[in-house]
């Protein structure tokens, strides 16, 4: 990568940390209290480890979602839409390899902010292990990022679609998951969202991880993440 | 340097209706010229300037800067750009938008600071560094936009409406900026509704107009194109003997009239005429520029 670009990462996490990281932070305390407070004053002040990572687990899903909803959305199309590609692209910079970075940046601001967030969480509950967490969030951010790449770069509106694919698989996902036939190849070619959740309890709980999954999660959203690329490096960007 | 070939732009919308934007563009431009590109609203300028920058693909036809598509030069060299639509993050600040810029634009770490400096100093926006973008006026943006596209040393410049929302101060010094800025072996290109400011600048200009480049006007006197036209002599003393003289003279007041020439040697004839009559002449004056007259009569035809 071009070190003109690879100095400018520090432009790009600033970007990031202030246009989706505080809304993350706010959110994520938001939601994540509406989980954590009821608990806290059924279990009391003095909560276990056990109780303190199930009291996480309950949160987590409620946060990552969204947050990797409001972290990859418009990761393209805000600049097409707003017109910031003008300046941005007179100077010698690929356009595929900026958001490349960008994508790359954004997981590194999206684990700060739950890093952040985890801190909080061991304020107000207890201190547990942020690994665990860290990993899922990243898996969350990885498996969603490569889908939300590829629709911004070729949609202006892209959060509408995206919201519209992730329903849609978890919809497919929830209605079909026994049937076979058509049912079975339209599912099967939606994002495996679905394999999140128990992606989940194997990191946190078991310390490990089902391959088949993680890999069917991460190639899925690799070969959206190339087929975003490609938009980008064979499709004008005006 | 960089030359159009054939080059078409057709948008499409979902629905199948389609727009040319541009339509069937030669044009070859070289190194070391200052091209202007005239042309009425919506006659395709923003789709020709977006072609050359490869922000749009041509539908048919080809673009190439130094032999190379756009998008291949810009990526390897950088093109100093001025939009028209100052599309900057309004919630950065001028000078931290230079620093990025200045970056992206693969200046080196140690000289960044210094390129800044010196692009603001020269645009006198040092009072409005610590403004964000939102903040700073209409023209104070369009000399931002100015210093973003001087940071480097560009082989290949394209203004966009550079002096739109300048003050006369500041369009004269933008026109004193450009004229530092030609050199040989770097090309500029500028878009502008003010003939004016293209007659001064540019070398040739490119008048466009649906999409079609209708004529590309020489600026400077080109005894082989010479056709005269019309001037408006301003004279101190001695009206009377003028009209006398040209009795064919349109008298505009206050010591001013229009005569039409065949050719400038005519206009300098009939000059020496009037000067050697004892007419005291205070100044001449095109009536209308080669280019503006020209501008009319190839925007006019279609319009």
């Amino acid at each position: 990568m071009a070190a003109n670009l690879t100095r400018y990462s520090y432009w790009q996490f600033r970007d990031f940390i202030r246009e989706r990281g505080l809304a993350l932070i706010i959110t994520s305390t938001l939601l994540g209290f509406t989980v954590v407070a009821p608990m806290r004053a059924m279990l009391g002040s003095n909560i276990d480890e056990v109780n303190a990572k199930r009291i996480l687990m309950m949160a987590l899903p409620q946060l990552v979602y969204i947050s990797a909803f409001i972290a990859l959305n418009g990761l393209i199309s805000t600049d097409r839409k707003l017109g910031y590609y003008r300046f941005l692209f007179s100077k010698p910079v690929s356009i595929p390899a900026y958001y490349a970075q960008y994508f790359l940046v954004s997981l590194i601001g999206f684990l700060a902010v739950f890093a952040f967030l985890l801190g909080v969480f061991a304020f107000v509950v207890r201190p547990v292990s942020p690994f665990g967490a860290l990993a899922w969030c990243g898996l969350v951010y990885l498996s969603f990022g490569g889908i939300a790449f590829f629709i911004s770069s070729l949609f202006r509106y892209d959060w509408p679609i995206l919201a519209g694919v992730y329903l849609g698989s978890a919809l497919v996902n929830g209605l079909w998951a026994d049937r076979g036939g058509f049912r079975m190849v339209i599912r099967d070619m939606l994002p495996p969202v679905h394999k999140l959740s128990a992606a989940m309890n194997d990191i946190m709980n078991l310390g490990t991880v089902d391959t088949n999954s993680v890999l069917w999660l991460l190639g899925y959203s690799a070969l959206c993440f190339a087929a975003g690329l490609f938009v980008l490096w064979r499709r004008p960007i005006g | 340097m960089i030359e159009l070939q054939n080059a078409t732009k057709v948008y499409r919308s979902l629905f199948g209706r389609s727009v040319t934007a541009v339509e069937d563009f030669s044009l070859q431009v070289a190194e070391g010229e200052v091209l202007g590109i005239a042309g009425p609203n919506g006659a395709g300028k923003s789709t020709l300037i977006s072609l050359m920058l490869g922000y749009l693909r041509p539908t048919h036809g080809r673009v190439l800067i130094r032999g190379l598509e756009p998008r291949t030069f810009v990526e390897k060299n950088g093109i100093g750009y001025l939009s028209e639509l100052m599309t900057i993050n309004p919630n950065w600040k001028a000078d931290e938008a230079l620093v990025r810029f200045a970056t992206l634009a693969a200046i080196p770490p140690a000289d960044v600071r210094g390129r800044v400096d010196a692009v603001i100093e020269e645009l006198g926006i040092g009072e409005h560094r610590d403004k964000k973008i939102k903040a700073l006026s209409k023209g104070n943006l369009q000399r931002l936009g100015v210093a973003q596209a001087l940071l480097r040393d560009e082989e290949v410049m394209i203004l966009d409406e550079p002096t739109h929302g300048l003050d006369p101060v500041w369009t004269q010094r933008f026109r004193g900026i450009v004229e530092g800025l030609r050199r040989p072996g770097r090309t500029i290109i500028i878009a502008s509704h003010n003939l004016d400011e293209l007659q001064r600048l540019a070398d040739r200009v490119a008048i466009i107009d649906r999409g079609r480049l209708q004529r590309l006007v020489q600026t400077g006197y080109d005894q082989a194109t010479d056709a005269g036209g019309t001037y408006r002599i301003s004279i101190a003393t001695g009206a009377d003997r003028l009209k006398a003289m040209f009795p064919q003279a349109v008298d505009s007041g206050d010591g001013e009239f229009e005569l039409t020439f065949s050719s400038i040697a005519d206009l300098n004839a009939a000059l020496a005429q009037l000067i050697g009559g004892g007419v005291l002449v205070a100044g001449v004056v095109p009536s209308r520029s080669v280019l503006e007259q020209q501008f009319r009569e190839a925007v006019g035809e279609q319009n």
